[in-house]
């Protein structure tokens, strides 16, 4: 037909006129209903640090390092990519089935389906309703809204204090304690040390510049891991290790590191590495005291004065309570590390003035505990806790630890509590006899096994019969382990709910899904320098908030006026508010202390400074008294042996360190025949756990074939045929995924690193993008928690155990799936 | 003009002669005179301009006043100096004027020209205008802001409970609202100011034989006189008052130590580490302090611990006869500051003597003065699952 | 060239709404509403010209089919499922309908995807500047997206010569509207959007053709 025809017949026709508004509207009618705002350079903070943005045509458009900020981590330069990568969650989305069927759904489905874009009322009534149903149904007891984690910086739009809070008008709920971080170590070092240790201020680096003769790294890299920080970071702590380095290079401190593995901060350092078999410094360490004490290395008077037990601990050093002596040449057969070097260690530890820092990592293992017992142990032998540049710390490579605090006072938060005359729509406490706190890292278990009990810290704890989830900035399909496992739980509960900013897996193992906007799209306060708590910043709003995405702090006042409690969620007070509010508190809390400008100035400036801390020692005040400053342990004492351990009876965590074997050893331990290799999941050295991973520009500066980094020594790489750059599958019999292969003569043979916080990404076992939601799925990027072991550390402490863990790998010979890690949900057919 | 040429003589005799008093009220009189009438002179006095024409009180009392509420305000409503720093009522103004010629001394000796020695002598000033204050019972604010004309449903929950605690005993306002018009000077040694807001300072006169609880941590004493410290008396202890004599109180303090050092510290019970009192070493092995009982064995550390009364003197404030007040302070503290990072743990999810241990290891992040930390640990301890059976 | 300048008018209006109209059914979800509208004895009558064009039968000939068989909320949900999970969730693996995820892989011959509100949506929103116009705040997408496109496409056939449609046209609808229209059809679990994708394919292409002939 000829077009001015057809186009003729058109016009007759096109009178139906579609009543929806057009996408596109008058430009002054626009402009009238919200001031743009201005380009030009504003102020804020993450986790990664303080920086500066420049705004540029109403989007972000450069960043640069906070003025204060002398060390900054690369890392910054993915603060774009966390705003506009195509991972956003862009609208409350709800899974198709779910919305059909509510609680019936088929639930095989979750993991990648089907969603429909609601409203956000529709979206919050839905959430309400569901909330309705387990509380009606199940109590308290049914619904788990405790899993929280690493929520974006900022004091007012605290994820996780606004989801508590919330939730927690509805109703009540199951809470957790602990963390996958630390459990182990919180838990234990309380009964030995009488504090967690693990996040206490440390002695100031000055200090241990100027007094430590010697430095135990142990298991230790705080040149990574110092990159990122519970709040804005100002990274002081690289100062310090700059003035190590150099101390090191000018022979007057001597660091040592143990470990595995030569880590970054060795490489930094130039300093020495003891390697050390995986998951066997327990024995390590007994054999350096069991030397000390045939030497009479032991500081008998420290030991003496300070401590308790020991003399219950020696029979077990000696063999004299189980026929086994923990001789250096004992613990050379475990450990790899030859009797002379172990020998020359206990000299050398006991000769001036020793600091040990212990990394986190060797208490996210099976007994997890142990190390740092042990390692509390070795301390008070060497008789320096509570010495500046002597004893132990467990955070020097952490959130500035290390760097003096200031002494001023941080803002507080928003509430994460119910006020005080508030009731929760459904107050009953009735958690049919589960208990309503339980272990961080057994929640999924409690999934599986509803009404189980398990011994954990002394106490019995049922397991409930958890029946929905909540989370909000938290993503437990990063953290914690087993895939597999988590696919069957997930499946036994009725309804997930999500509130983040990216679509997380677990976002894509969800029912509702909410758009929460990221740090940058909203103004909040935090404190910059972490621990060294060195001033406020201003977090301002560099963009609006992303499609129909919202600040926390909207989202569930929102949600509050469903339930009809708008103004008890906010005490009617606006966002603003509350800004003013936490920052007027603040300041009169240092009034007369430490001078802070009216908001509106500090607001303008960006930042309140409070200057410089003085250098303090850990524990000194428990030397210098230990009557009068007693420890918080059950004696006030360093307890060697625990009483109140022994009494649990507990057959995986006794009254005394003990050396026990693991479920998976590498090495020539158990399981070792099958699954040769240990792997390592570490804290990554470009993300913070698995935020930034979504960043895309910044993620492709270290990917391999657009996989994960798998680190592998030469000797195991030669011997599968893989060359650098070659695709990896690595498997055991939990799971398998795909990595890229980095060959580097900084791993052993039988050791491989793939850093947690890599994405999930599953894809069909012939690796087409169907079938991710199934048991035994690939991951296509190279998640580790897809092969770690979903056990408790011990009866103790219950933590996770994601260091044990042995696994196979060889050259991917497959069809190469995409990455279906970062795209949101892949739609799934069944 | 007898009265006249009196004090013209006394002025014209050197100073040096003088009592400061004296030269106070004369300079006060002078500045009435010279002024040309006395109700003119006063109220001259009684203007903002008056008062900030010393430099001292226009370059920081007067400048911090402008950044606040009761200088500009929705309703255009501004109090100046003399609203808030002069009494309304005739005769005490004379008395305040009366008592400001000091402030004239202090202008004519400098004792504040500079931002150093204002900052210096802040807490001093401010102490002087809070005890006014306190005298009549925050007149002045009362002159505008009434308990009665109070719309309590606008007020936030936490503000009604407090305001409506305060209105039913006519509290002063400025037991509370200190530093809202003014910087706060550095409090230093005046501590943990909320919780004594909170709880009070205490009974004036306590009775003997009666029971208190401490409401901060408070040094103890050898005698009634003495100003060399014996210890301290923890935050939140039980003491019974045996005896009172000017500012101090004889207490006896009842408690378990455990039989190490010198068995200085005295703790709440037996096998708890709940913190009662700490002596020093001299006052511990003092004769007749400590009485000492029955011992028994810890079964969970193996130490020996012992039943102990201690009589000892403190001094008689920041005693006061309810607890709960002081728990309910903890409380709010700990579900507020303890939930900024993360869920607080249920009050009974440890034992006494773990959540030392807990808390200490916690305590980095949390803004809590010292008064406030003991507070709250002896808090979580008593509310501990080892008095409290019925959960977990 | 053109000598009737009413009907001419009328013929670009007709050219505007069938690109609204595109515009309209890539914006949003097929609600009750427009599924009302779509299916009204008018449009019946504008869908049987429309696929009067043989370029065009096959696809309108899906879309009505589907249209008439939406007789149910599930069907209806069903069929936002197929929008959602094409259009609002992803890149890789759905078809965003953002101009810079189609032309930059062109250019730079990768499969990567580039970042949300770059350049093209900042070119876009120039376009739109010019024009005194902008995206609506209850539409909060980047500029480039195609709903966006095409209801500028629409605006100009009314405000605008040939010469300066053909050129926007060219530029920003037909250089990426096929490698589009490929990505839709690899991804749809149904059968409307990719019907639709390729309607409004076949229609750029037919205005190509249309406007050049008449330069």
């Amino acid at each position: 037909m000829n077009r001015r025809d057809f186009l003729k017949g058109l016009v007759s026709t096109s009178y139906v006129v579609l009543s929806g508004a057009s996408v596109l509207a008058p430009l002054n009618a626009l402009a009238a209903s919200g001031a743009k705002s201005k380009d030009g350079w504003l102020t804020t903070g993450s986790h990664f640090g303080a920086f500066k943005m420049k705004r540029k045509n109403g989007v972000i458009d450069q960043v640069k390092p906070f003025d204060l900020d002398k060390y900054p981590t690369d890392m910054i330069n993915g603060i774009k990519g966390l705003v506009y990568n195509p991972s956003r969650v862009r609208y409350p989305m709800v899974r198709l089935d779910f919305l059909l069927k509510g609680h019936k759904s088929d639930t095989t489905q979750r993991g990648d389906f089907r969603f429909v874009r609601v409203t956000w009322d529709k979206a919050l009534h839905l959430l309400k309703d569901s909330l309705d149903e387990v509380q009606t149904k199940y109590g308290p007891s049914g619904l788990h809204a405790g899993q929280t984690g690493w929520r974006a910086t900022g004091q007012l739009h605290s994820s996780t204090s606004h989801m508590q809070r919330a939730i927690g008008m509805h109703g009540n709920f199951v809470k957790k304690v602990g963390d996958y971080s630390t459990g182990a170590g919180q838990t234990i070092l309380p009964y030995i040390l009488g504090s967690t240790e693990v996040y206490a201020q440390g002695t100031s680096w000055p200090l241990i510049l100027e007094e430590s003769n010697t430095i135990i790294l142990w298991s230790n890299d705080p040149y990574k891991n110092l990159q990122v920080g519970w709040n804005a970071e100002t990274h002081e702590s690289f100062a310090y290790l700059a003035q190590l380095k150099e101390k090191v290079k000018q022979g007057k401190i001597r660091v040592i590191s143990i470990d595995p593995v030569v880590t970054k901060t060795q490489k930094y350092l130039g300093c020495e590495q003891l390697y050390v078999n995986p998951q066997t410094d327990v024995a390590l360490m007994l054999g350096i005291a069991h030397e000390m004490v045939t030497k009479k290395l032991h500081d008998e008077k420290f030991i003496e004065g300070y401590s308790l037990g020991f003399d219950r601990f020696l029979p077990y050093l000696l063999g004299e309570s189980d026929g086994v002596a923990k001789t250096p040449e004992w613990a050379s057969e475990i450990t790899g590390v030859s009797p002379e070097i172990i020998r020359d260690l206990a000299k050398v530890m006991t000769k001036g003035r020793t600091q040990m820092m212990m990394g986190w990592c060797i208490q996210r293992q099976q007994h997890g505990e142990q190390p740092y017992w042990m390692a509390a142990v070795l301390a008070t032998m060497i008789g320096q806790i509570g010495l500046p540049g002597g004893g132990i710390s467990y955070g020097h490579h952490y959130s500035s630890i290390g760097v003096p605090s200031s002494g001023a006072a941080a803002p507080g938060a928003f509430p994460r509590n119910l006020d005080e005359d508030q009731k929760p729509l459904f107050d009953s406490n009735d958690f049919k006899g589960a208990s309503s706190t339980i272990p961080v890292a057994r929640w999924i278990d409690a999934i599986m096994e509803p009404g189980k009990t398990i011994d954990a810290n002394g106490s019995k704890v049922t397991y409930p019969d958890i029946k929905m989830m909540v989370f909000s900035g938290n993503n437990p399909w990063n953290h914690h382990q087993d895939r597999n496992k988590m696919k069957q739980a997930f499946q036994k509960l009725e309804c997930v709910v999500t509130i983040d900013m990216n679509w997380t897996a677990t976002c894509r193992f969800s029912d509702i899904v909410l758009p929460a906007c990221t740090t940058f799209e909203r103004n909040d306060i935090d404190v910059y320098g972490s621990y060294a708590n060195r001033g406020i910043l201003a977090m301002q709003k560099m963009v609006e908030p992303l499609f129909e995405s919202l600040s926390d702090f909207e989202i569930f006042t929102r949600f509050a006026a469903v339930m009809g409690k708008e103004k008890a969620y906010t005490r009617g007070m606006t966002e603003k508010d509350w800004l003013i509010k936490l920052y007027d508190d603040c300041k009169a809390a240092n009034a007369g202390k430490f001078d802070m400008p009216d908001f509106e100035s500090f607001w303008k400036e960006g930042y309140v400074h409070f200057g410089e801390g003085k250098p303090w020692t850990r524990h000194a005040d428990f030397r210098d008294d230990p009557e009068i400053n007693p420890l918080g342990t059950p004696s006030g004492l360093i307890e060697v042996f625990s009483r109140k351990i022994a009494q649990f009876n507990y057959d995986d965590c006794p009254g005394h360190p003990t050396w026990m074997e693991k479920t998976e050893r590498s090495h020539g331990g158990p399981g070792s025949d099958k699954f040769p290799v240990w792997m390592q999941s570490c804290h990554p050295d470009k993300r913070l756990h698995s935020q930034m991973c979504e960043s895309k520009e910044y993620r492709e500066t270290y990917t391999v074939q657009g996989r994960e980094p798998v680190y592998l020594s030469p000797v195991d790489a030669k011997k599968r045929g893989i060359k650098d750059g070659d695709l990896v599958r690595v498997f055991n019999d939990r799971g398998q995924l795909l990595a890229g292969a980095v060959v580097s003569d900084s791993f052993p043979q039988g050791v491989i690193r793939i850093h947690e916080g890599a994405w999930y990404g599953p894809v069909g076992e012939d690796g087409s993008k169907e079938g991710g939601a199934e048991i035994g799925a690939l991951c296509s990027y190279g998640d580790p928690n897809t092969l770690t072991q979903d056990i408790g550390t011990s009866k103790l402490a219950q933590a996770c155990s994601a260091y044990t863990c042995l696994v196979e790998f060889d050259k991917y010979q497959g069809k190469v799936p995409e990455v279906s890690s970062f795209n949101g949900p892949v739609e799934t057919q069944i | 003009m007898k009265w006249f040429i009196n004090i013209w003589r006394t002025l014209n005799k050197p100073a040096k002669f003088l009592t400061l008093g004296t030269v106070s009220l004369s300079a006060f009189l002078m500045g009435i005179i010279f002024w040309g009438g006395f109700n003119t002179a006063l109220e001259m006095t009684n203007t903002e301009e008056f008062c900030i024409s010393c430099h001292s009180m226009e370059s920081k009392p007067y400048q911090e006043l402008q950044e606040t509420v009761h200088w500009s305000n929705h309703s255009g409503v501004r109090a100046t100096c003399p609203d808030c720093h002069v009494p309304h009522n005739w005769s005490r103004k004379i008395g305040r004027k009366i008592e400001a010629s000091h402030d004239m001394w202090g202008w004519l000796l400098q004792t504040v020209n500079t931002s150093e020695k204002f900052e210096a002598k802040r807490l001093e000033m401010a102490s002087r205008e809070w005890k006014r204050f306190d005298r009549d019972n925050s007149l002045a604010c009362k002159n505008c802001h009434n308990y009665d004309s109070m719309k309590w449903d606008s007020m936030s929950k936490l503000a009604q409970k407090q305001m409506k605690r305060a209105a039913k005993l006519d509290q002063s306002c400025i037991d509370c609202h200190k530093g809202i018009a003014h910087k706060l000077p550095d409090m230093g040694t005046s501590r943990a100011p909320e919780l004594i807001a909170q709880v009070g300072s205490g009974e004036n006169t306590p009775q003997s034989e009666q029971t208190y609880f401490t409401a901060l941590t408070k040094p103890l004493f050898y005698n009634d006189k003495t100003d060399v410290e014996a210890g301290t008396l923890n935050i939140a202890t039980k003491v019974k008052v045996l005896e009172t004599k000017g500012n101090r109180v004889k207490v006896g303090i009842d408690g378990w130590r455990k039989k190490i050092g010198a068995g200085r510290v005295i703790y709440y019970d037996f096998g708890l580490n709940i913190l009662s009192a700490q002596l020093t070493k001299d006052a511990a092995l003092e004769e007749g302090v400590i009485e000492t009982f029955e011992e028994k064995e810890d079964p969970m550390t193996g130490l020996k611990w012992q039943r102990v009364e201690a009589q000892i003197w403190t001094d008689k404030d920041y005693l006061v006869s309810d607890l709960q007040p002081l728990w309910d302070y903890a409380r709010d503290t700990y579900t507020t500051s303890c939930s900024v990072c993360h869920t607080q743990p249920d009050e009974a999810h440890f034992d006494a003597n773990t959540w030392p241990g807990m808390f200490q290891g916690m305590i980095a992040f949390v803004n809590m003065d010292q008064d406030t930390q003991a507070l709250v640990q002896k808090y979580l301890q008593e509310h501990s699952s080892t008095f409290d059976k019925t959960s977990h | 060239m053109n000598k009737e300048p009413v009907s001419d008018n009328a013929i670009n209006q007709a050219r505007g709404i069938v690109y609204q109209l595109l515009s309209s059914l890539f914006a949003k979800e097929v609600d009750h509403q427009l599924l009302h509208e779509l299916t009204s004895d008018n449009a019946q009558n504008f869908w049987a010209q429309l696929a009067s064009e043989q370029a065009f039968k096959s696809d309108v000939d899906t879309l009505m089919s589907v249209l008439n068989t939406l007789k149910s909320d599930k069907a209806l949900l069903e069929l936002a499922a197929d929008y959602c999970g094409l259009f609002l969730v992803g890149t890789k693996h759905s078809a965003s309908p953002y101009a810079s995820l189609y032309l930059e892989d062109a250019q730079t011959g990768t499969d990567d995807e580039p970042t949300l509100f770059g350049e093209q949506h900042q070119l876009m929103l120039q376009f739109l500047k010019q024009s005194q116009l902008q995206v609506q705040s209850s539409f909060p997408e980047p500029a480039d997206h195609l709903a966006v496109i095409l209801a500028y496409a629409a605006h100009l056939c009314n405000s605008s010569d040939e010469t300066a449609q053909l050129e926007f046209i060219e530029s920003y609808l037909n250089n990426w509207i096929g490698n589009f229209a490929a990505k839709v059809t690899q991804c749809d679990s149904g059968q409307f959007y990719s019907a639709l994708t390729r309607l409004t394919q076949s229609w750029i292409q037919a205005e190509v053709t249309g406007l050049r002939a008449e330069q």
